[in-house]
C-alpha cells in the first residue's frame, strides 16, 4: 500500500466494522479510532484522520449516533421504543 | 383530538394549580389551551398520579443531521391513550452565559416553539441549556434549521462536552475574580465540534464560578470547575467596616468567629487579616461586602471531576491546579484540558466519568501522565496507608549505576 | 436538502450580546451590593452607577405562555432586559429605583413571588419527574410545588439564620446533582430490575448490561430459551445503570418507589468547604399529588434548623455544631440501620473518636 489512505477508505472500513458489530456490540467513537490507527498503523492514519472519517459517516448518514448511558455509532435503524 | 383515558379530566393535578408557590400545573394548562400535545402531557400526568409511575420510554437515535448531542428522545408507554405524546423528544438549546436575554431574543424562542413543539420549557436545565420539552421526530430538523437562522445552536448530551455554564460573573457581580462569561462562551466556541459530536468515555462538564461561593455550583457539579480567586491581600476599607458594626452586625462574633482559617480580629477599629492564613473562603466578604473585597491578583483555582453517583459514587472535584490567570485566548487552560482528554479518551472506560478515571488509575498516575506536578495544595493530607505502590527498587549491585547524572 | 447553506456549528449568542447597556457599561467594574428588601438588590459601580435587580421565583417548567408574560414586565420596566439564575429565578434589571414597586406588583399579579436573596430559601433545583423522565421514582414538579407552598414565606422573607439550598432530583442519575445540598429530596427505587427477557436480546447488548452493573450483580443467562441476564437481588442497590443503558431492565416500580431525603451539604466555600448531604430519611412513599409526608419531615428540618441554627449558619454547619445524634433527637427522625453507609469506604463515615456530646 504505497498510495495516500483517504478518509473515504477510513470512512469505509468503519462502516464495516459497525455493520459487523450491529447486534453484539454497540461502538464508540474511540474504539473506531483505535482500530483504524492499529490497522492502517499511526503514520498512514491519525487521530485527525479518523475524526474526519466519523464526520463523513455520520453527514452522510450510513451511520447515526446513538445514546443509552452515553454515546455510539450505529448503522440507522428504527429505535426499540419508538411509538409509529 | 382525543383526550386519552381521562376525558380531560384531571382531579388530581387540579388540586396544584393553587397555592403560593407557581404553579407546573397552571403552566401546562396554559399551554394546553391551544396545543395538544400539552393536553395529552397533562393527561399522562394525571394518569401517573394515579398510578405511581412514569409513562416515558428512553429513546436512544433521534437528532438532528451531523450531531450526536442536543436531542434526548422520549416516547410515551400509553401512546394509544395520548397519541398527541406518542413522540415527546427534549430539544437542548444553548444559553447565552449568565442566561442574559432580551424580550426579543425570548420571544423568538417562543415562537419556534410554539410553531413546532408543546410549547412548554424548562428555564433552564440542569446542566443550564434551554429546554424545549416534547416534540415529534420529524420537527426536529426544522426547529433546529430555525434557531440557526436565529443564532441559536444545540446544547451538548450524551458523550460530549455538556453545554459550559457559567455565573453572573463582571456583568452584575463585584466578586468575580476573573471574566465567566467571556471564558464560558471561549471554551463553548472552541470546542463546538467536541460538543455536538460525542468522542468522549462519557459526559464532560465546564463550569466557570467567578468566586469561591460558586454560584453554578461547579465544585459539585462539573468535571473541570473553574472557580474565581485571588492570590493577595484582601482589600479593605475600615471606615465601611466601623459602619456594619455601627448598623448592628457583630463583627468579632459573626464575621471573625466565622472564619475558618480564624485569620482575623476585630478589636472595635481596626479589621486585621493575615492573608497567609486566609483559606478564601468569601465569608467576610459576603457579610460585608461594602468594606470588603477580594485581592487584586485574580484568576482561578482549577478542580477536577466532580459527579452525581453513577456509576462509582458521588464525587466533588479536588484541585489540580491551586492558581492559574484566566484571560483570553486561555491558551494554558485548554492545553491542560485536551492532555486530560487525550487520556481519558485513550484509557477511560464507557460510561467513565474523569473523576471515576483518577479513581481508578490513581491522582499520582494521572498526573504523571498529564504532565502535571503533583503538589500539596491538591490534598486535603497525605496518605495515611503504607500501602505505596512504590516503581523502583534496587537490586545487589546497582550502586555502581547511581550515578549516572555524572555528579563526579 | 435545502437551497441554502444548513448551518451547524455556531455556538450561543455571544455572551454580551443581550447586556443591558448599564452592564455593558460598568462591566468589570461593580463595587459592592446591598439587599435593599426580599428579592431586591442594588449593585454600586465604581461609575456612580446603580444597577436594581428584582428576583422572582419560578416553577421552572414555564409555557411560552409566562415567558412571554415576563418579556412583557422586561419591556415595560426594563428596556426589554431580564435574565435567569442557576436556580430558576428570572430577574428584572432595572436603572430606575421609582419603578421597583410597580414592577413587584405587576409580577405578584402574574403570580410569581419575589424573593430568594440573603438568608432565604431559593427556588428549588430539580429534574423532570413523570413529566419528562423515563426513570423518575416520583415526580419532580409536583414536589417542589406542594415543599415551595409550604415554604414559600421563607422565600418572600429574609428571617432564616443562613442561606437554604433544596434540590431534587428523582432518581440516583441525579440530573439536578442535589448531592450538595442543605435538603435533597432523592426518588429511589427499591425493587431489583424486572427482566423482559422476551425481548432483551433484541434491543440490547448483554455484554453491555452485564458491565453496567457497579455490583457485578447481573450475569449472562438463558432463560426460557432465550439469551438474557440474571440479576443476584442480594447485589441489587437499585441505581438503574442497567436501565439507562437497556430498557428492557425495569426498575420503576409503584409499589417501592419513593423518596429519600438528605441533609447538610453545600457547595459554596463560605466559612465550611463545600460538603455532601447525608441521609436524614431513608424512604417515603409516594403519595401524589400532596406528597404531606414529604412535605411534613422537609418543614419540620427546616423549623428546627431556623429556630436553633447561628446567623449565617447552613444545615450542615449546624449539624456539624451539635452532632448527628442531636439532629435526630430534634427532629424527630429516626435513626435506623439505613443510615449506617456499607458501600466503599463506608469506614471513613463511622464516629471513630470519643467525642459524643450527652
Amino acid at each position: 500500500m504505497s498510495e495516500e489512505l483517504t478518509v473515504e477508505q477510513v470512512a469505509d472500513a468503519m462502516f464495516k466494522m459497525v455493520k459487523d458489530a450491529m447486534g453484539q456490540k454497540k461502538l464508540k467513537p474511540m474504539d473506531l479510532q483505535k482500530a483504524m490507527i492499529e490497522y492502517y498503523g499511526a503514520d498512514k492514519c491519525d487521530k485527525k484522520m479518523c475524526k474526519a472519517a466519523i464526520k463523513s459517516l455520520i453527514d452522510s448518514e450510513r451511520c447515526v449516533y446513538t445514546y443509552f448511558g452515553g454515546s455510539f455509532i450505529e448503522i440507522p435503524h428504527r429505535e426499540g421504543a419508538a411509538n409509529d | 383530538m382525543a383526550d386519552g383515558q381521562t376525558n380531560g379530566k384531571t382531579p388530581k393535578l387540579d388540586k396544584l394549580d393553587k397555592g403560593p408557590w407557581p404553579s407546573f400545573v397552571k403552566e401546562i394548562k396554559r399551554a394546553a389551551e391551544k396545543n395538544p400535545m400539552s393536553k395529552d402531557l397533562l393527561g399522562q400526568l394525571e394518569l401517573s398520579y394515579e398510578d405511581k409511575i412514569g409513562h416515558w420510554k428512553h429513546g436512544g437515535i433521534v437528532g438532528v443531521l451531523g450531531y450526536g448531542g442536543g436531542v434526548i428522545g422520549r416516547y410515551s408507554d400509553v401512546p394509544e391513550k395520548f397519541p398527541n405524546v406518542a413522540h415527546f423528544h427534549t430539544i437542548r438549546v444553548n444559553m447565552p452565559a449568565g442566561w442574559f436575554y432580551t424580550s426579543d431574543a425570548l420571544r423568538t424562542l417562543c415562537d419556534i416553539w410554539e410553531k413546532h413543539g408543546s410549547g412548554l420549557t424548562n428555564m433552564h436545565g440542569s446542566t443550564g441549556d434551554i429546554v424545549f420539552l416534547g416534540t415529534r421526530t420529524e420537527q426536529l430538523e426544522p426547529i433546529f434549521s430555525e434557531l440557526t437562522k436565529e443564532g441559536f445552536d444545540l446544547g451538548g448530551s450524551g458523550s460530549d462536552v455538556r453545554t459550559p455554564s457559567a455565573c453572573v460573573g463582571p456583568a452584575r457581580c463585584e466578586w468575580a475574580c476573573y471574566d465567566t462569561l467571556k471564558l464560558c462562551y471561549d471554551l463553548t466556541m472552541e470546542y463546538q465540534d467536541e460538543l455536538h459530536r460525542p468522542a468522549f468515555p462519557y459526559k464532560f462538564k465546564f463550569k466557570c464560578s467567578g468566586c469561591p461561593n460558586d454560584c453554578v455550583a461547579s465544585v459539585a457539579r462539573s468535571d473541570m470547575s473553574i472557580i474565581g480567586t485571588w492570590k493577595d491581600d484582601i482589600q479593605v476599607d475600615q471606615a465601611a467596616v466601623k459602619e456594619y458594626e455601627d448598623k448592628g452586625l457583630n463583627i468579632q462574633r459573626d464575621v471573625c468567629g466565622n472564619c475558618p482559617s480564624k485569620c482575623m480580629d476585630w478589636d472595635g477599629k481596626t479589621l486585621e487579616i493575615d492573608n497567609r492564613l486566609c483559606v478564601r473562603c468569601m465569608h467576610c466578604i459576603n457579610a460585608m461586602p461594602k468594606a470588603l473585597r477580594p485581592g487584586k491578583e485574580r484568576g482561578a483555582c482549577l478542580l477536577l471531576g466532580s459527579k452525581a453517583p453513577i456509576v462509582e459514587g458521588a464525587q466533588l472535584s479536588s484541585v489540580l491546579v491551586p492558581f492559574m490567570k484566566m484571560e483570553p485566548p486561555y491558551q494554558e487552560l485548554k492545553d491542560l484540558c485536551e492532555k486530560i482528554w487525550d487520556l481519558w479518551c485513550e484509557e477511560g472506560k464507557a460510561r467513565e466519568r474523569v473523576g471515576e478515571f483518577i479513581q481508578r488509575v490513581g491522582l499520582g498516575n494521572f498526573l504523571e501522565a498529564i504532565e502535571v506536578e503533583p503538589s500539596p495544595y491538591m490534598i486535603a493530607h497525605p496518605r495515611d496507608n503504607p500501602y505505596i505502590f512504590y516503581e523502583d527498587y534496587f537490586e545487589e549491585g546497582d550502586e555502581e549505576d547511581e550515578d549516572e547524572d555524572g555528579d563526579e | 436538502m435545502s437551497q441554502t447553506e444548513r448551518l451547524t456549528d455556531i455556538g450561543p449568542p455571544k455572551y454580551d450580546k443581550y447586556l443591558p447597556p448599564i452592564v455593558k457599561k460598568n462591566y468589570g467594574t461593580w463595587l459592592y451590593h446591598e439587599i435593599l428588601k426580599p428579592g431586591v438588590m442594588v449593585h454600586m459601580a465604581e461609575s456612580g452607577d446603580k444597577l436594581y435587580t428584582v428576583r422572582c421565583g419560578t416553577p421552572r417548567l414555564l409555557s411560552i405562555y409566562s415567558i412571554r408574560d415576563f418579556c412583557d414586565v422586561a419591556d415595560k420596566y426594563c428596556g426589554g432586559h431580564l435574565r435567569f439564575t442557576s436556580r430558576h429565578n428570572v430577574e428584572f434589571l432595572l436603572t430606575d429605583e421609582s419603578k421597583i414597586e410597580p414592577l413587584i406588583a405587576d409580577v405578584k399579579k402574574l403570580g410569581f413571588p419575589v424573593g430568594g436573596v440573603g438568608n432565604a430559601i431559593s427556588s428549588i433545583v430539580h429534574t423532570q419527574g413523570w413529566v419528562h423522565c423515563h426513570s423518575a421514582a416520583t415526580d419532580a414538579s409536583g414536589v417542589v410545588k406542594n415543599v415551595m407552598d409550604a415554604l414559600c414565606d421563607k422565600f418572600e422573607s429574609m428571617e432564616l439564620p443562613g442561606k437554604l439550598r433544596i434540590a431534587l432530583a428523582c432518581c440516583l442519575n441525579m440530573c439536578g446533582a442535589v448531592h450538595c445540598s442543605d435538603i435533597a429530596i432523592l426518588g429511589i427505587h427499591r425493587r431489583p430490575p424486572k427482566t423482559n427477557h422476551s425481548i432483551l436480546n433484541n434491543i440490547c447488548e448483554i455484554p453491555t448490561v452485564v458491565a453496567a452493573c457497579p455490583t457485578a450483580a447481573i450475569r449472562p443467562a438463558r432463560i426460557d430459551g432465550k439469551e438474557s441476564v440474571e440479576v443476584d437481588e442480594e447485589r441489587c442497590m437499585f441505581c438503574a445503570n442497567c436501565f439507562t443503558v437497556c430498557p428492557a431492565m425495569t426498575l420503576n416500580d409503584p409499589l417501592n418507589d419513593g423518596v429519600s431525603i438528605w441533609v447538610g451539604g453545600k457547595v459554596s466555600n463560605a466559612r465550611h468547604e463545600p460538603m455532601f448531604s447525608k441521609l436524614a430519611v431513608p424512604y417515603i412513599e409516594n403519595n401524589p399529588p400532596y406528597w404531606p409526608e414529604v412535605v411534613e419531615t422537609v418543614v419540620k428540618i427546616v423549623d428546627v434548623w431556623a429556630a436553633n441554627a447561628r446567623k449565617f449558619e447552613r444545615m450542615g454547619e449546624w449539624i456539624e455544631r451539635i452532632g448527628w445524634p442531636r439532629f435526630f433527637e430534634m427532629t424527630g427522625i429516626e435513626f435506623e440501620k439505613y443510615h449506617i453507609d456499607d458501600f466503599k469506604y463506608a469506614g471513613l463515615s463511622y464516629k471513630r473518636s470519643a467525642h459524643l456530646r450527652f
